[in-house]
């Protein structure tokens, strides 16, 4: 059940009529029943209810046991065990086949006839999500930052909660809960932001990304045919086809959780007005980027043996230097774990992981010079075409590291990269570039579409730096109001991607 | 409370005439079956169904002119004799009409397939009702290799058609202009091969099972109903096993006391020229369809109780029609219709 298919509305319209209907205090049930049906969608098995039930019982009873013996070593140790237990299965269930690869590739490097199977496995939808929830759970009880929950079946909510199975965001158990178990009536303000917030999202998914994704798909797909300038304008556009479908699947959860009285944190803020690549990724996936700052780096910085190398370094490299390598360690960690989480292969440990720490490193280490330079050259930099050009660096840059993440493998990103620059003349093949653009995946209509509605989304985007444009929007009068949404809805239903003759919308993020 | 109720309620009705008025747009230029639905209740006389041998064969616009009697089409390109049932159930809901035309070109094709989308051609212009998704259902149920996902698309066909919005002609607006009353001009010769005779096989070979049940379902509704039903096998070219799959269609019908009439082998029929009357291998072009039009209008008329509507006024606009299908002829053969037709009517 994709977040833009017709099931999944009609899942989502009959689940929110039967939630305002039934009386308030079983609101809940009828979410924790719908998030079950959602969960095991297609894939009720023994297997996958064995899965669900690994993660869920350990971690309720464990989260029960540790609140009840706080600030003991015993605590500590039934926190390890909660962790390692849903660690263990996620590994198996979803990175099994990297250290599958990781062996092959040593049999290969040492000459050993001897290659190891890929494992395949059925997991749940959203394992990677509720794995990380559910620690981030246990860490808050155990570090008595919120209480456990008593209600085993509300807890099962908590972990299942439907919408944000698809592509998150983060949740911690105390800013959700009260939101979760409540009660809650048909808010019509509620109603109309939801909806607003859904039809935008399905537009940059079905109408944006998934029309990027034609091209973007065609080109990668056959590099020997389409070189130079193509492969530019994929590696180019890749990031907005990523951006548009993950933030699109965002604004889909949250303003279905709007509708229904519950408020999920934001996951974006206009990562594409970023000055720095550090900058973008606070605006990029912050959820993600939170849970992974209070559960793994923070702690790590913290840790005894952090602290140990701190002061060794410090006495090695002197205090300015030495304080800083713990800090890079820390966060070479957390961004090759970062990498992980993206998928089970080294093309997300180096794309979304690896590449970003060591851009991010040289920011670090740059910065400082770079403002001595622009000081001593009088260069004013908040000045708008300094910020634009900052701004186009940090694009250029993420799109880089993401030919990567787009990849099949890590030669095929190499190839990628040596196609870049190759085949330059072709350019001045008119005849070759006719054929080619007439093959692109996309007709004149669909670039026309695109560049209308990459527009759409700019100008939107700088509206919402300006402040909340619903908020704007329902302030004006009805006729502008409604000429806006109808809009926005038909949009959508004319010029989405979906249907016949277009694959469902494949979700770039969905697979995590 | 009750204002935000009642605004919400506006808003989705502006939103469903909208959306009906987008779609409408959006979807193929009308078809055959499009004209059936805008023709007045109970003011058709014979209803045709089938592939589309039906509404380019049957000039119904003509067959008015010469016996008073109208004619509708629920018919589309290959459509499987699967939908006949639920076809005749739409028409019952909409029209009373005195015969039933089946056209038996695809009733020996492999239901399993839904070949050239005849099923979503046919299906995509019914009215949305329970006798459209029952329709969907009958025919869906022997296909076997249409991807799970798509099956949807048959029941909400804006999941199809909403990217037509690059392909928006003026007929999207205007109608089609090339259908009279559902009959479909026809106007360039293909010379057939092989040529006269078509050389019939009287040979039977067995129907594959889902075909025999689909027949016996369809010849069982038709019996419980009482309804008049003519059957016919359109005079073209079929390949020897569909022609004696044919035969053995022919046979489960007649023993059922339903007529059928084969133009392959009607020795009363026997006027067309091959090369020169179709439109291609399967199709008759203008001129054979008006001397099928010919033959079939006045079987019909001399075989069942008819009314002529010709001095009725509330039917004017089968006459304007014929005329604009008169001066189309002209504008196309640069001849007189009225000459043509006296020249066969004295044949037929």
């Amino acid at each position: 059940m994709t977040l833009t298919s017709l099931v999944f509305a009609l899942f989502c319209v009959i689940a929110l009529i039967i939630y305002f209907i039934v009386p308030k205090k079983f609101q809940w049930i009828v979410l924790l029943i719908s998030s079950l049906i959602f969960l095991f969608y297609g894939n009720f098995h023994i297997s996958t209810i064995i899965q669900a039930l690994v993660v869920l019982l350990p971690t309720y009873f464990l989260g029960k046991e540790i609140e009840k013996i706080f600030n003991t070593k015993k605590s500590r140790n039934l926190l390890i065990i909660g962790i390692a237990i849903i660690l263990a299965q996620l590994i198996y269930l979803k990175y099994i086949n990297l250290f599958v690869a990781t062996a092959n590739h040593i049999c290969n490097l040492f000459k050993i006839q001897y290659q190891f199977e890929f494992i395949y496995r059925n997991s749940l939808i959203g394992i990677s999500y509720y794995s990380l929830i559910m620690i981030s759970y246990l860490v808050d009880i155990y570090r008595g930052t919120c209480k456990s929950e008593k209600n085993i079946f509300k807890f099962a909510l908590f972990m299942s909660y439907f919408p944000i199975l698809t592509s998150g965001p983060f949740v911690r158990y105390g800013n959700i809960k009260e939101d979760l178990y409540g009660e809650h009536k048909l808010n019509y303000k509620n109603l109309c932001y939801g909806l607003v917030r859904v039809f935008w999202g399905l537009f940059k998914i079905l109408v944006i990304s998934q029309r990027i994704g034609m091209f973007v798909d065609t080109i990668y797909g056959d590099l020997n045919t389409y070189t130079f300038i193509f492969i530019i304008m994929a590696v180019l556009l890749f990031p907005l086809q990523l951006y548009t479908n993950f933030s699109g699947s965002i604004d889909v959860i949250i303003g279905i959780s709007e509708i229904i009285g519950i408020k999920l944190p934001e996951n974006f803020t206009l990562p594409f007005f970023s000055r720095t690549l550090t900058e973008f990724w606070r605006n990029w996936h912050i959820t993600l980027g939170a849970w992974l700052r209070d559960y793994i780096f923070y702690p790590l910085l913290k840790s005894n043996a952090m602290q140990k190398l701190n002061k060794k370094s410090k006495e090695i490299f002197g205090k300015k230097i030495g304080k800083k390598i713990p800090l890079y360690l820390s966060m070479l960690v957390m961004w090759t774990l970062i990498g992980i989480w993206h998928g089970g292969a080294y093309t997300y440990i180096i794309g979304s992981g690896l590449l970003q720490f060591v851009i991010m490193f040289f920011e670090d280490i740059l910065g400082p010079i770079s403002k001595k330079i622009n000081n001593k050259l009088g260069i004013d930099t908040e000045v708008f075409s300094y910020k634009l050009y900052q701004v186009i660096r940090t694009y250029l840059l993420f799109a880089f590291t993401m030919i990567f993440f787009r990849a099949t493998s890590v030669s095929n990103a190499i190839d990628i990269i040596k196609h870049l620059f190759t085949n330059i003349q072709s350019l001045f093949n008119l005849n070759l570039m006719f054929n080619l653009i007439n093959n692109i995946g996309l007709d004149i209509f669909d670039a026309g579409m695109l560049i209308i509605s990459l527009l759409v989304l700019f100008i939107v985007q700088l509206l919402q730096r300006k402040g909340n444009i619903r908020d704007k929007l329902f302030k004006q009068n009805i006729v502008f109001r409604w000429g806006v949404i109808y809009t926005l809805i038909f949009a959508v239903i004319i010029f989405g991607c979906y249907g016949v003759g277009y694959d469902p919308a494949a979700f770039i993020y969905r697979q995590f | 409370m009750k204002k935000k109720i009642i605004k919400v309620i506006i808003f989705l009705l502006i939103f469903g005439i909208l959306l009906h008025y987008v779609m409408k747009i959006l979807w193929y230029p009308p078809t055959a079956v499009s004209y059936f639905y805008k023709e007045p209740k109970n003011s058709l006389d014979v209803v045709y169904i089938g592939s589309s041998n039906a509404f380019i064969h049957f000039n119904s616009v003509l067959a008015y002119n010469l016996y008073g009697y109208t004619t509708g089409f629920l018919s589309a390109d290959t459509q499987p004799i699967s939908l006949a049932k639920n076809l005749i159930k739409e028409s019952e809901k909409y029209q009373n009409p005195s015969v039933y035309i089946i056209d038996l070109a695809t009733s020996t094709e492999d239901l399993k397939l839904d070949i050239d989308n005849g099923i979503r051609k046919t299906v995509d212009s019914m009215k949305f009702s329970k006798n459209r998704i029952e329709a969907i259902n009958e025919s869906l149920k022997y296909i076997k290799d249409i991807d799970k996902k798509d099956y949807i698309g048959y029941y909400f066909s804006f999941l199809m058609y909403h990217n037509r919005w690059r392909h928006i002609s003026p007929l999207n607006f205007t109608g089609n202009t090339s259908l009279y009353k559902g009959y479909q001009f026809a106007e360039s010769t293909t010379k057939v091969v092989p040529q006269n005779p078509f050389n019939w096989l009287d040979e039977k070979s067995e129907l594959p099972q889902e075909n025999t049940q689909v027949l016996k379902e369809l010849i069982d509704y038709i019996k419980a109903n009482n309804l008049n039903v003519i059957f016919v096998v359109p005079i073209r070219y079929f390949e020897p096993e569909y022609n004696r799959k044919l035969n053995k269609v022919i046979e489960i019908i007649q023993k059922n006391n339903i007529n059928v009439l084969n133009f392959n082998t009607l020795e009363d029929f026997n006027e067309i020229d091959f090369s020169k009357d179709y439109y291609n291998s399967a199709h008759l072009n203008v001129y054979g369809a008006t001397k099928y039009t010919l033959y079939l209008s006045r079987y019909i008329k001399e075989h069942y109780d008819i009314i002529n509507h010709k001095e009725d006024e509330n039917y004017k606009s089968w006459n304007s029609e014929y005329e604009r299908f008169k001066a189309k002829y002209k504008e196309i053969t640069k001849q007189d219709f009225n000459e043509f037709l006296m020249s066969l009517k004295n044949r037929y």
